[in-house]
């Protein structure tokens, strides 16, 4: 007790000359511990904060294709109107069909050569012959395509492919790319499978795997599209490959617009490969 | 300023990496789930081009929706909803309102009379999303032939659309059945596919089973019991002429004819042992391709003329076999559950369909030629008998209730969808499916 007081006495003793010596240092510490303190304490907490957010953003990212998807299931829903295959009745009943009575039937005792159809007649007759293409469709087609070229250039600005040469491709079948779209992947698989019906009842599901090139609009809507060169090729000598194809086509279009993050529209500008594979489908 | 200057550096860097990176990289997509649905089609009653009768577009037109609904692929849409009215079928129609009414193909038609009297169909098929004519083309005909002309055009719509021939131009042989089932009667009967135009080829007091056609439709082979001798013959349809095939002592039945119609396989019984035989339709020559104790049936041939399919009990039941045309390398196929038979080799070459009967009940499956990937696609209390349409995509086959009612034809898809009811007067049963008419 004593000896702690007599220490305060002395440093109250030694105090003035001290006090004048460094009194604003001497006060600046109490003050700075103090200031400091809370000064760090709120960059602390204001780190926390946007450390925090930081942290949560990952995870925003990787909610984001989850919502797509929902989103995508109510733009589907506008997008194919009413997809419901009520059937409508045909207001054309098909008179043949109905189970005529038995009287329909002719009898044809034992020679029923007058009752029979003439066969013969298909012989003479049908004859199917190509229609040349009429002129004004021709001139419509050729204005779309010339659309679509300059489409091309408007959505596929040459700066990239300055520079595309190496990057892309390296990059394209590596883990951080795919990684990093594969949102939008899944986002857009959920999007067109509802509109895509494949010709599952071919022989060879081989026939039917067909890639296109997709160039979208910002606004979801397709902006160019077009079969890849191998794709060409199959369904120019395969029916089947011919069919598939259409039928993904019918698919790409009916779907559209496609509800996609803008902020990323950079990465899902381009789709290529889109491929679509029955396979699956058809257990093979 | 110099560190500032640097950060700046060294950020526009960061983002302009982050900014071109996945803009080079194109996106790549794998789709491989789908829903399959039937194609949503306008088609308008076709328009009168002048003369003749003025219901014959609206009447075409019918049938070629009809046809296109049955096949489970399309759905034709109903005309009271078309926004655009098709008043001219060589301009371009609006897309928009197609689209709107949610029609993915479009069909416009005109039925013209000529001046030699003959009926003349020009049809378009439009598509509608890509904006294209995807086919164009003109048939002629005598007026009275306009369901078939109707027919053909359904067949060139479904095979522009699916990839693959159509059947609606073909002809359905099959058993009419009438009467108690204690004394039933049946008669070799004969209809368009849509059930149009049925016609009896036999008068009914014999009876007749598993009618055949051969490849170009104009003849059926089958089994009769005149004079209560059951044997194989042949009927012309043209001439109304039937002949017994071969004359033999004993029973002959399970008639097929080969690819090329110079042939028929058949198997003739001969003391109490059935066997398989080949008859050459020009020389009548027989050879024997089966000489097994146990009974070998139901030779079906594969498209290319090469191999023949068949039944035989010769494992201890009834399973599927194949071997050579010449009889060699007969290997049996099939092995799953039950009993199997009745195979027919698909047109496609690609699979035999076949009825298999397990647990109590009668089913139609298919496998391929060797034996694997079997797959049942309909079951029921008594399904047997297949026939494939000339595409090789529907079968038709016959359908007992328990009620013991009376045999149905139906027809299904190959995937195992679309089971649908084929409407006969009356019972009908062992369907066969011609081959797309000539």
């Amino acid at each position: 007790m004593s000896s702690s007081r007599s220490q305060t006495r002395s440093n109250m003793a030694g105090g003035p000359a001290m006090r004048r010596t460094r009194p604003t240092t001497a006060r600046g510490p109490r003050f700075g511990v103090v200031g400091s303190l809370l000064f760090h304490g709120l960059i602390f907490a204001a780190l926390l904060f946007t450390f925090q957010r930081n942290f949560k953003a990952p995870e925003e990212t990787h909610v984001v294709p989850v919502d797509l998807v929902t989103i995508a299931d109510q733009t589907n829903v506008a997008a194919q109107a009413p997809p419901q295959p009520e059937p409508q009745k045909m207001d054309t009943p098909p008179p043949a069909l109905e189970p005529p009575p038995e009287p329909q039937m002719q009898e044809v005792e034992p020679a029923p050569e007058p009752d029979i159809p003439k066969f013969d007649i298909a012989k003479e007759k049908p004859k199917p012959v190509e229609k040349p293409p009429e002129p004004p469709k021709e001139t419509k087609k050729q204005q779309a395509t010339d659309f679509n070229a300059l489409l091309n250039k408007l959505t596929a600005p040459d700066k990239p492919v300055k520079t595309a040469k190496a990057g892309p491709r390296v990059i394209q079948g590596i883990g951080a790319g795919n990684m990093m779209t594969a949102d939008l992947s899944d986002a857009l698989r959920g999007q067109i499978y509802r509109c895509w019906s494949p010709p599952t009842g071919a022989p060879n599901a081989q026939d039917l795997i067909v890639d296109y090139d997709l160039a979208l609009n910002p606004d979801g809507t397709v902006g160019r599209l077009q079969m890849t060169m191998g794709t060409a090729a199959a369904a120019a000598g395969n029916s089947y490959t011919r069919a598939a194809a259409e039928a993904a086509s019918r698919a790409i279009y009916q779907c559209q617009p496609y509800r996609l993050p803008p902020d990323r529209y950079a990465q899902w500008r381009e789709i290529n490969p889109l491929r679509f594979d029955p396979r699956q489908m058809m257990g093979q | 300023m110099t560190y500032l200057k640097k950060i700046l550096v060294l950020l526009a860097a960061l983002m302009a990496l982050g900014a071109a990176t996945p803009a080079l990289a194109a996106l790549q997509v794998d789709v491989t789930q789908g829903n399959a649905q039937p194609l949503p089609i306008a088609i308008p009653d076709f328009l009168p081009g002048g003369g003749g009768d003025p219901q014959a577009g609206a009447n075409i037109a019918g049938v070629v929706r009809a046809d296109l609904e049955r096949s489970g692929l399309f759905r034709p849409l109903d005309q009271k909803g078309f926004v655009e009215h098709i008043t001219d079928i060589n301009k371009v129609p609006t897309f928009a309102s197609w689209r709107s009414i949610t029609a993915q193909g479009l069909v416009t038609g005109q039925v013209t009379q000529q001046p030699d009297g003959r009926l003349r169909v020009d049809f378009r098929l439009w598509d509608v999303y890509g904006e294209s004519q995807m086919l164009g083309l003109q048939f002629f005909s005598t007026p009275e032939n306009w369901r078939r002309i109707a027919h053909m055009v359904s067949d060139a719509i479904y095979e522009r659309v699916t990839g693959e021939k159509g059947y609606f131009d073909t002809r359905i042989v099959f058993i009419s059945e009438s009467g108690p089932a204690t004394k039933r009667v049946k008669r070799l009967a004969i209809m368009d596919e849509d059930g149009a135009n049925p016609i009896f080829l036999t008068p009914g007091n014999y009876m007749v089973l598993t009618p055949r056609f051969n490849p170009t439709a104009q003849m059926i082979a089958y089994m009769s019991y005149i004079g209560a001798k059951p044997r194989v013959y042949l009927f012309d349809i043209e001439t109304g002429k039937q002949e017994m095939l071969g004359n033999f002592p004993n029973m002959t039945f399970s008639p097929r004819f080969s690819p090329d119609g110079n042939q028929v396989a058949l198997t003739l019984e001969t003391a109490g042992n059935s066997d398989i035989y080949l008859m050459d339709l020009r020389t009548r020559a027989m050879k024997r391709l089966t000489t097994d104790p146990a009974i070998d049936t139901a030779p079906s041939f594969s498209p290319d003329g090469k191999q023949i399919a068949f039944e035989s009990d010769r494992g201890g039941a009834q399973q599927i076999y194949v071997m050579n045309v010449d009889g060699s390398n007969q290997h049996r196929i099939s092995f799953g559950e039950g009993r199997n038979g009745t195979p027919v080799w698909s047109p496609r070459g690609d699979l035999l369909a076949f009825t298999k009967q397990d647990k109590g009940r009668f089913n139609i499956g298919v496998m391929r030629p060797d034996g694997s990937g079997e797959r049942v696609i309909t079951s029921g209390y008594h399904d047997e008998g297949p026939t494939w349409a000339p595409n090789g995509r529907v079968l038709m086959f016959s359908r007992e209730a328990q009620n013991n009612r009376g045999a149905q034809i139906w027809s299904v898809d190959i995937t195992g969808r679309n089971e649908r009811h084929v409407l006969t007067p009356g019972s009908a049963s062992d369907p066969a499916l011609s081959p797309l008419i000539q």
